[in-house]
């Protein structure tokens, strides 16, 4: 099926071919890993400064507080309070949850799981890469201009991300970073289609390729649709600030009034449903191959799980509209975005009969990556759940911009992106590295996590409910939410504890990269993808022979099989009774 | 289920099939990027009691389509060149199409930089409301991508020049002309929309 | 639910938590949304339980199925797997009927009661011609609300208007209709107490009907991100009842018509009023 023959290139020689520039696809997936989990540090240090502030307001941040806001004496001042929650949801979503499940991910295992040499366009797939270096770049220069970075949040609304709202140049320069980032990640989109449409291994269907690519595939499909939709309303706001144009300005403080600030909303929104899928489609495949592989059954339903992603997909296009209740839309309009909304539920409850499916009758190990995904299963079902007070219009009228609002999304956006991603990085291990992730401490990391991670969006929830809403420098000016201090004060405890088991993660992951024992097992898991069929670390040719596949990606547990193995790979016949 | 191992024995073909698989994605991305434009400018359109708004005069024809006919020409002089090109054709019959495209490329930039000039000088600045906004940006973002556009038609010159037409050189002929004719439709949509009615 | 309380609040102690910790409140307290005033905020908490109590149902079954099976099914209890695609007849009736009743008793249900309230209640704008409703302009800026009455002429933006800062003061048990726009960035007038809140734009009006039942001072915040000081756009609520409302607003419009400075362009910045039917409304 692949279209073309693969050619062995020769082997990069010097560093900077091999390391810096590669063209490899595993190369730059694990560049893409680094950059990932160094947006998550800078990105997770951000949203401790922000639970700080909430829970201690008045009270110098520690340790890195006196150095960063000597003029205040180390307490974090309003402005400052106002860039970190944008640039936290900025990095989060674009410099670390994208490159990291996407980039590192998407890149390293879509050629080897669809058994071919390397993407179909390497050099495209290099430029994706230091584009979005250059994008990170221009964002964090952008915390060093006069006024500072962009404050208006990270969906920088009108008018306050134009002149009116933010003279600086902190928010130009975050308009032109996320346009930058925009244009790495069509890049990378427009591989990830073509490769896996033209590359597939000779046999490899559609359905026989596994969840995770599936996830990946339509991810890509999303992302290369909808950036550019997001670029173009990043550039229209980068003229209204640079150039003086008149799109998103309007009333008394605009020169002439005739713009429209709510246009930007929709545009934003129109990007921005999808990418909130385009960051859960990943997770979603990759939690359905693990629990499958450590179920060591097939996956239950794998077709319809792979047809839900579809249509889910399609309807993240059509239901942008709930994010904009409040601005008070045509009543006909409000009430088909409801409408299809909701119907996201048919799609989303098969998934989780699936995996329930799954795992049922299955033989379950625990191991750290299956602990992750079941912890997917877990949050997932929350940030789902949670996700129905805010479609339906008359309960978001009083929860939109709520603290529940944010509970929610971190539940869907952070919580299951965040285990999804781990459960991958303790799963690919060996085949990125060559090394194993030490698994007592992978298990700490997990339980800590967990642990935190509901302390922190759960408390989300309560005090959302009890009416505090977002971006608030210090909450308790307002009498009615004098009465939830204590609970944010659990919430920055909860969030120091995530953060602080973070470190085990990191420990864990460096000293296995950099000390870690070479692992010598090529297949540790025990599973029947194409990846598992070459020498750790994968070579980097992929393989020495363009495999035929010849079954599904999930054949585990089969009673018929006669080998000492439980499992097939993909490149062996079916064995049927 | 069937499972055949068929490779491609003729490479040329799957290669042919790769880069415009890959080119229809490129360009769905880039029309998405317009009918964003396009869409914003049907929101303030249909919110608009009236068009142009506040009583602005409608853009004077005479440069945008000029610059029409620029576009559609040369548009139409690529495919003479992609044609005689594929077709074996000797340097000296093709390159003077690749060349008369590049400059008529060339006139529709400058066309356009016209406009802007005429404009400016009508006292009709982006800064003056939405419709000026509209008009100012959208020109702007198109000629941003005929710019790329020109240099990918610029590096065409040595790809086809005294060179035997293989895959290679077909694929990027092939790309460089669907983007071009890709904007050409958007500059004809653009006129239309924007312009005409 | 002590339980939970206890748990919690020795949480907050062991880490050295604030002061406040100490005013009694168990947390089933805290989590309380603020006192409902309105007419309708209960329809918008009734059926955020109802929506709480069919997902702790689900939610109930998902966690059923997840540490039961992982209890059931592990290595050791199960060491033989059942080999299944899904694909019996039966897994794709158990799936697909999951898939249908999360959409059918969730989903549509809510919506249907959520569009019921909606269509009834929130956007059923009372008929001002027939009704004698009270009537506010608000202007959001960075960062301060104002607040327009109509002076004694019942018109307004004109040179006898009422005109406060940072402070509302509408009757109990009468209809309130807010029309607002906002001078420089988006704002959002957000009264919990009333469980509502709608976006003031700059370029174009939105409007809020409420009726508020209980007499009181009551908070009213920005909830829509505008700037450094977001936080502090704060103004008060206060809820008078028929008798003292018109006697504040006589004595206030007295005052007006004295103290205006009507040479003042900057006071009119309000606008003629939008009697506001339902279709106009839906024209925006």
């Amino acid at each position: 099926m692949a279209f073309y023959e693969q050619h062995i290139h020769p082997k990069p020689t010097t560093f900077i071919s091999k390391y810096i520039f590669s063209y490899d696809h595993k190369v730059i997936g694990k560049q893409f890993l680094w950059y990932g989990i160094l947006g998550l540090g800078l990105g997770g240090i951000m949203a401790l400064m922000i639970r700080w502030a909430l829970a201690f307001p008045g009270e110098a941040f520690p340790l890195i507080g006196r150095f960063m806001f000597p003029e205040t004496g180390g307490v974090i001042p309003p402005d400052t309070y106002a860039m970190l929650f944008t640039m936290h949801g900025t990095i989060m979503i674009f410099y670390a949850i994208t490159p990291i499940l996407i980039g590192a991910f998407g890149n390293f295992c879509i050629p080897l799981m669809i058994g071919c040499r390397d993407m179909a366009f390497p050099l495209m797939n290099m430029l994706s890469f230091w584009l979005a270096v250059l994008s990170a770049a221009l964002l964090v220069g952008s915390l060093f201009t006069p006024l500072g970075a962009a404050a208006g949040g990270w969906t920088a609304y009108p008018t306050l991300s134009t002149l009116i709202g933010s003279p600086g140049v902190g928010q130009t320069l975050w308009a032109v970073a996320i346009f930058v980032l925009g244009i790495s990640s069509t890049m990378g989109a427009i591989n990830y289609i073509t490769t896996v449409i033209t590359l597939r291994a000779p046999g490899m269907g559609y359905f026989d390729m596994p969840l995770t690519i599936w996830g990946l595939w339509l991810t890509a499909i999303l992302n290369a649709i909808f950036l550019p939709v997001l670029g173009a309303g990043g550039l229209l706001l980068v003229f209204d600030r640079v150039f003086g144009t008149q799109f998103f300005l309007a009333g008394a403080a605009a020169t002439s009034g005739t713009g429209d600030p709510v246009l930007f909303q929709h545009v934003f929104w129109i990007f921005g449903h999808p990418e909130v899928y385009i960051l859960i489609l990943p997770a979603w495949g990759i939690v359905s191959d693990i629990l499958s592989f450590f179920s060591r059954k097939p996956a239950f339903g794998a077709k319809a799980t792979a047809l839900s992603m579809t249509s889910i997909t399609i309807l993240s296009t059509l239901v942008y509209g709930h994010h904009m209740y409040t601005t008070q839309m045509s009543p006909l309009l409000t009430q088909t975005f409801m409408t299809l909304t909701m119907t996201i539920s048919i799609p989303s409850a098969i998934f989780f009969a699936n995996w329930l499916g799954t795992i049922w009758k299955g033989t379950i190990k625990f191991d750290t990556p299956m602990l992750f995904s079941l912890g997917v299963v877990f949050v997932f079902g929350l940030g789902g759940l949670t996700g129905l007070y805010l479609g339906t219009v008359t309960t978001d009228l009083y929860l939109h911009d709520t603290y529940f609002v944010v509970g929610h999304f971190h539940y869907t956006m952070a919580a299951s992106v965040l285990f999804g991603s781990f459960a991958a990085i303790y799963f690919w291990m060996p085949k990125m590295f060559g090394k194993m992730l030490n698994e007592t401490w992978g298990k700490i990391h997990f339980w800590l996590t967990m642990l935190g991670l509901n302390g922190v969006f759960f408390g989300m929830l309560f005090v959302g409910y009890a009416g505090m809403h977002r971006r608030l420098y210090d909450p308790f000016v307002y009498d009615f939410l004098q009465k939830l201090v204590p609970i944010n004060t659990f919430i920055t405890w909860s969030a120091i504890l995530m953060g602080l088991s973070q470190i085990i993660f990191v420990v864990n992951f460096c000293y296995a990269v950099f000390w870690g024992k070479e692992e010598t097992d090529p297949n540790p898991w025990k599973v029947g993808t194409l990846e598992w069929t070459i020498p750790s670390p994968a070579p980097h040719y992929n393989f020495a022979e363009i495999p035929v596949v010849k079954c599904g990606p999930h054949e585990l547990g089969n009673p018929n099989l006669t080998t000492d193995r439980d499992f097939q790979y993909q490149t062996e016949e079916l064995v049927e009774a | 289920m069937e499972r055949t191992a068929i490779l491609h024995s003729d490479s040329i073909e799957g290669k042919r099939l790769v880069s415009s698989i890959a080119m229809i994605v490129v360009l769905v991305s880039f029309s998405m990027l317009f009918a964003s434009l396009f869409l914003g400018y049907s929101y303030f359109r249909i919110t608009s009691p009236v068009w142009p708004p506040m009583g602005m005069e409608k853009v004077d024809l005479f440069f945008p389509t000029l610059s029409t006919f620029a576009i559609v020409l040369s548009s139409m002089t690529f495919m003479v060149f992609k044609a005689k090109y594929f077709g074996g054709g000797a340097v000296n019959k093709t390159m003077p199409w690749l060349v008369a495209t590049i400059i008529l490329g060339a006139g529709f930039m400058y066309t356009q930089f016209s406009l802007w000039a005429d404009l400016k000088s009508r006292g009709f600045y982006a800064s003056s409301g939405v419709f000026q906004s509209l008009v100012y940006s959208f020109t702007w973002i198109h000629a941003a991508h005929i710019v790329i556009a020109l240099l990918t038609l610029l590096y065409l010159i040595p790809v086809t020049m005294n060179k035997e037409c293989t895959i290679s050189e077909e694929n990027k002929v092939n790309n460089v002309g669907k983007f071009w004719h890709f904007l050409d439709v958007v500059w004809l949509l653009m006129y239309f929309i924007i312009f005409v009615i | 639910m002590n339980l939970v309380s206890s748990l919690f609040e020795g949480l907050i102690m062991a880490a050295g938590g604030h002061g406040k910790v100490h005013d009694g409140l168990t947390f089933w307290q805290r989590i309380q949304p603020p006192e409902d005033i309105s007419e309708h905020g209960h329809l918008i908490e009734w059926l955020f339980n109802y929506t709480t109590i069919l997902n702790i149902f689900f939610f109930a079954l998902v966690c059923a199925g997840l540490f039961g099976f992982s209890f059931l099914y592990s290595a050791k209890r199960n060491p033989k797997p059942y080999y299944t695609y899904g694909n019996k007849k039966s897994h794709i009736m158990v799936a697909t009927a999951i898939g249908l009743s999360v959409f059918l008793a969730i989903d549509m249900n809510i919506t249907r009661m959520s569009n019921n309230d909606y269509t009834g209640v929130f956007i059923n704008w009372p008929d001002e011609d027939k009704e004698d409703v009270y009537r506010v302009q608000v202007m959001a800026q960075q960062w301060a609300w104002h607040f327009r009455y109509p002076g004694k002429d019942g018109v307004f933006n004109t040179e006898d208007d009422v005109v406060y800062l940072n402070d509302l003061r509408v009757p109990a048990g009468k209809k309130v209709v807010i029309q607002m726009i906002s001078k420089d960035v988006i704002h959002s007038l957000y009264l919990p107490n009333a469980r509502r809140k709608v976006d003031a734009i700059p370029g174009r009006i939105t409007r809020i009907w409420f009726k508020l039942n209980k007499p009181g001072k009551y908070d009213i915040a920005c909830a829509e991100m505008c700037g450094t000081y977001h936080y502090r756009m704060q103004a008060k609520l206060t809820v008078y009842e028929e008798a003292d409302m018109n006697a504040w607003m006589a004595e206030a419009q007295e005052k007006a018509i004295q103290e205006n400075d009507s040479e003042n362009l900057e006071r009119y910045w309000g606008w003629t009023w939008q009697k506001t039917t339902r279709k106009e409304v839906s024209m925006n």
